[in-house]
């Protein structure tokens, strides 16, 4: 018996030895497998449970600057806050409440429901002005968070508003230069990488890694503050004085194609651009009322076409000269009309001019002159000009929502279409469109881009890029140039365009009336286009008087806005006024 | 009875210690758990509806200083006493637990927590389990006492845990865990005192076998564990356990020091119960959790040095079922941690939260140090 428990207690020693043993192995074995995951996928699991642990609060880059041609902001930022509250941190919740709704001018019930919220951030209002958050802030009221931020801002307001565009909630341009620059003027938000708990409270003194933002980069554009502003003006006065629906105004450098200003009055307010300009706001579907914005955001003289109508008959006659079809002193008969096929098309002087020269034609913008020299074009030669003069093309223009000129397809083009087409009817195209060729007609032949961003320059000034633009020269002839520039020139001194006349300057003119579809609704634009000096032209500009009431000829009404805009810009521009005759101009 | 005499008077040339070795390991080791028990919860206390950090630790600590008190107790009095009254105490203390562990089974009895009913309520909540382990521990060593040649046989070792299943059963009934760590404590043992090693063999492969074939068919969310261990990131159960992987795979060698846890704040569920090795490592890197596992192997060493030198069988027996029920805790706790095996509900001994098993841990310790104090020594 002693023997057997002697025996199995040697046997029982070595069993728990072994038992032991194997223990020792297990325990080697998880802490190899510790040493795996603490070593091996240390990184693997870490950077896993970084991104848990860590909060990323965006920072906002400020928004590249707009300046004008003079370096007047025009677009800019303006620093807000956003107040917010965090619910376990408020210490005294009436105070806060009576504050927050007194200095937000919230109803009181509206802050109390947030405040009582049981969440870990509550936001109360954002885009609050800085000197109420400073108020805020000063208070020092424990719970109540105030973050900084930028708002974009407009110091214009209703400014060139379809030109320069507004950004949206996420700070992305919605129209106009702030979407067509957008990539530029964006600049790259920076974070602020704060470790949380998993109630996503913030813990105080630990690391915490930024990324510092970038400002976006600025953007000097061609407008000028001076010009705009006092076109908006004019614009405004002729559209009450003869209740239009709109008036749109272009003025730019022929030179380049650098725009000064475009109106589309009633302008709307940049810093509140999803309120409508109009009374008819209110009680309309939320459907209805997007489509009234999207139609106040339109940019018509870039987005929206028109007959020409006379206007055009600038690039008939150019036309005409470059292809050698007719000379100054070629003479016509107007007899009040021209029959052409089964048609009888009538001149706007009923009674007819009687024999003309083609100069006379055109400062009389004499129809039957127009349908002469159109036939004589030819529909070949018609479209080949319409093509060099771009007429058929895209301006390019920098800024979004470019409509193309509606033309006839060349093979439906008969004689009618033919005539109609030499006096600016029966097809629409832009105003920018049509500026811009009458811009490469008056400045020698040089095919330009019309554009407002010149230049980019990096949020602290170092980096400056020019914008260039796509230029071709020589497209007609600096004779056809000279000559039509003296036409043009004699439109003013001698013929329909009169009123465009500026005391002290050579100006040159075009003006024109069209009716709008359908006919015989007694719509009509009016129009004109004028340019000065006539021998060097630096400015061109064209008006447009949408449905006027009364008298509605583009020589009576549209012309003298073209007289009073060139009279104020040419000697801002630094053209010298000449001598000042007394003498009524012939 | 001579034996006992002769025993009695020969103490004046031996004397009789406890291993005090042991005893300060226990209490290192648990006052380290307390430690880590505050840094580990009292993000969570604070937050919690209690709203204080001390919530947890004072609770264990009250756990603690009545396991030491009860461990001392234990080791005061002779534990032979146990079986040498005419009244057999070893079997009165089981035929208690498997009745407690019947109670608690009984709806309205036994309190739920998560779905599961394991717990009593006398003054405080305690798990009848808890007991039944040192029910079982002092069973299956008298069982070894009264025949060790019964383990010789296979029959013999069957008639040994033909009385520990309805224990087994009864805990298994809402506690798969704690009845697998039951039986492998009554298996090892027998496997220890037993001569033959061919059956235990046999019968080990047949209950990892059964286990699995168990965890495979069984359906439900036994198989939901089973799938979230192996796409632990992927899979939505396995969350506990990611976040676990995450906070012992940024401790890295040092860690990230005392009180420093990122995934104690809210990440980890309950991050100072069954996960705290998690945030010892994370806190103390791999060199903290490896002395955490060298101090249980010596605690557990010293275990095996009271078994082998234990003045009879019944003593030596207790010695080797506390020491596997500790390991066996231990390994599977740090198994689960670090997803080397489906998850399963097993705390870190001494370390993680929970009053009731550190005082019963503690107990277990008692009756080790009793048998320590046993051991002659010249």
């Amino acid at each position: 018996m002693t023997d057997y428990l002697k025996q199995s207690r040697t046997n029982q020693r070595q069993k728990l030895l072994f038992v032991y043993g194997m223990i020792v192995l297990c325990m080697i074995g998880l802490a190899g497998r510790l040493l795996y995951l603490m070593v091996n996928r240390a990184d693997y699991y870490g950077e896993k449970a970084k991104e848990v642990h860590q909060r990323q609060r965006t920072v906002k880059a400020a928004r590249g600057i707009i300046y004008d041609r003079n370096g007047v902001e025009i677009a800019s930022n303006k620093p807000v806050s956003t107040i917010s509250v965090i619910h376990n941190q408020i210490e005294d919740p009436e105070k806060v409440i009576r504050v927050l709704s007194d200095l937000l001018e919230l109803p009181e019930e509206k802050v109390r429901k947030r405040v009582e919220k049981v969440s870990s951030i509550e936001k109360i209002k954002s885009n609050v002005d800085k000197e109420i958050s400073d108020q805020i802030r000063d208070m020092e009221l424990a719970g109540v968070m105030v973050d900084e931020d930028y708002k974009r801002y407009y110091p214009y307001s209703e400014f060139a508003s379809r030109v320069i565009g507004f950004t949206g909630a996420d700070n992305q341009g919605i129209i106009g230069m702030e979407v067509a620059y957008d990539k530029y003027l964006q600049g790259q938000d920076g974070s602020i990488l704060t470790m949380t708990t998993a109630r996503g409270l913030e813990i105080d003194g630990k690391a915490e890694e930024r990324v510092e933002p970038v400002a976006g980069t600025n953007l000097y554009s061609s407008l000028d503050v001076n010009i705009q502003t006092f076109a908006q003006q004019a614009a405004k006065k002729v559209m009450k004085a003869k209740k239009a629906k709109s008036v749109r105004i272009v003025m730019m450098n022929p030179q380049n194609g650098e725009i000064y200003a475009m109106v589309n009055v009633p302008e709307f307010d940049l810093n509140d651009p999803y309120t409508l300009n109009t009374s008819a706001g209110k009680n309309m579907s939320d459907k209805k009322k997007q489509e009234a914005l999207n139609g106040m955001w339109r940019n018509a003289c870039v987005s929206d076409t028109y007959e020409p109508g006379s206007t055009f008959k600038v690039i008939t006659a150019t036309s005409a000269l470059e292809a050698g079809v007719v000379k100054l002193e070629d003479t016509f008969h107007c007899p009040g009309f021209k029959i052409v096929e089964d048609r009888r098309i009538r001149c706007h002087k009923t009674t007819g001019h009687g024999s003309e020269t083609f100069v006379q034609g055109v400062q009389n913008s004499c129809n039957p002159v127009f349908m002469e020299v159109g036939a004589r074009l030819g529909v070949d030669n018609m479209f080949r000009y319409l093509q060099q003069l771009g007429i058929l093309s895209k301006t390019g223009i920098d800024v979004p929502g470019e409509a193309s000129t509606i033309m006839h397809q060349k093979e439906n083009v008969g004689a009618v279409e033919l005539a109609t087409m030499s006096f600016g009817q029966s097809f629409q195209l832009t105003p920018v469109r049509l500026l811009s060729s009458i811009s490469m007609i008056i400045n020698g032949g040089t095919q330009i881009t019309p554009h407002f961003g010149v230049k980019l320059e990096s949020s602290d000034g170092t980096a400056v890029k020019r914008l260039t633009y796509p230029v071709q020269e020589n497209v007609i002839s600096g004779q056809t140039s000279e000559t039509m520039r003296m036409i043009l020139e004699s439109v003013v001194s001698e013929g329909s365009g009169k009123k465009a006349f500026v005391e002290g300057y050579q100006v040159g003119a075009k003006t024109g009336t069209s009716e709008k579809l359908p006919r015989r609704s007694n719509k009509y634009i009016a129009s004109c286009m004028g340019f000065a000096p006539a021998d060097n032209p630096v400015v061109a500009a064209l008006v447009l008087i949408d449905e006027p009431q009364g008298i509605y000829y583009g020589g009576t009404i549209a012309a003298p806005v073209i007289s009073e805009l060139l009279d104020n810009a040419l000697p801002y521009l630094g053209v010298e006024r000449g001598e000042i005759s007394t003498a009524e101009p012939g | 009875m001579a034996k006992a005499q002769n025993g009695r008077r020969k103490r004046e040339h031996y004397y009789y210690q406890m291993d005090y070795m042991l005893l300060f390991m226990t209490v290192v080791i648990a006052l380290f758990g307390i430690l880590m028990i505050y840094s580990a919860s009292s993000y969570t206390a604070s937050t919690s509806r209690f709203s204080n950090p001390y919530r947890f630790v004072t609770r264990q600590a009250f756990g603690m200083l009545g396991g030491i008190f009860c461990m001392l107790f234990v080791a005061r009095w002779d534990y032979r006493e146990l079986y040498l009254k005419k009244f057999n105490i070893v079997y009165l203390i089981y035929v208690v637990c498997l009745i407690l562990q019947t109670i608690v089974l009984i709806p309205g009895i036994g309190v739920e927590h998560n779905g599961a009913r394991r717990w009593l309520k006398l003054g405080m909540e305690f798990q009848p389990s808890e007991f039944t382990k040192i029910g079982v521990i002092l069973f299956v060593s008298y069982a070894v006492y009264l025949s060790r040649k019964r383990l010789d046989t296979f029959q013999g070792f069957l008639k040994v845990m033909v009385y520990i299943i309805p224990a087994i059963a009864l805990i298994g009934k809402e506690n798969l865990s704690t009845a697998i760590i039951v039986t492998v404590i009554a298996g090892g043992m027998c496997f220890v005192a037993s001569k033959k090693k061919k059956y235990f063999i046999f019968c080990a492969i047949a209950a990892v076998g059964l286990a699995l074939a168990y965890a495979m068919i069984g359906g439900g969310f036994r198989a939901g564990r089973i799938a979230s261990w192996r796409d632990i990131e992927n899979e939505p159960g396995g969350f506990q356990i990611l976040q676990g992987l995450y906070a012992i795979a940024s401790g890295g060698i040092l860690g990230s020091g005392l009180g420093e846890s990122m995934q104690k704040l809210g990440y980890i569920p309950e991050a100072y119960n069954d996960m705290i090795f998690a945030v010892i490592c994370e806190e103390l890197g791999i060199v903290g959790a490896v002395f955490v596992m060298i101090a249980f192997l010596v605690l557990l060493w010293r275990i095996v040095i009271i078994a082998c030198n234990a003045p009879d069988i019944f003593g030596s027996m207790i010695c080797v079922g506390v020491m596997i029920h500790i390991a066996i805790q231990v390994l599977f706790n740090i198994a689960v941690v670090t997803n080397t095996i489906p998850s399963t509900g097993v705390p870190l001994p001494l370390i993680s939260y929970g009053g009731t098993a550190c005082l019963i841990m503690m107990t277990e310790l008692g009756l080790v140090l009793n048998v320590s104090a046993r051991i002659k020594r010249k």
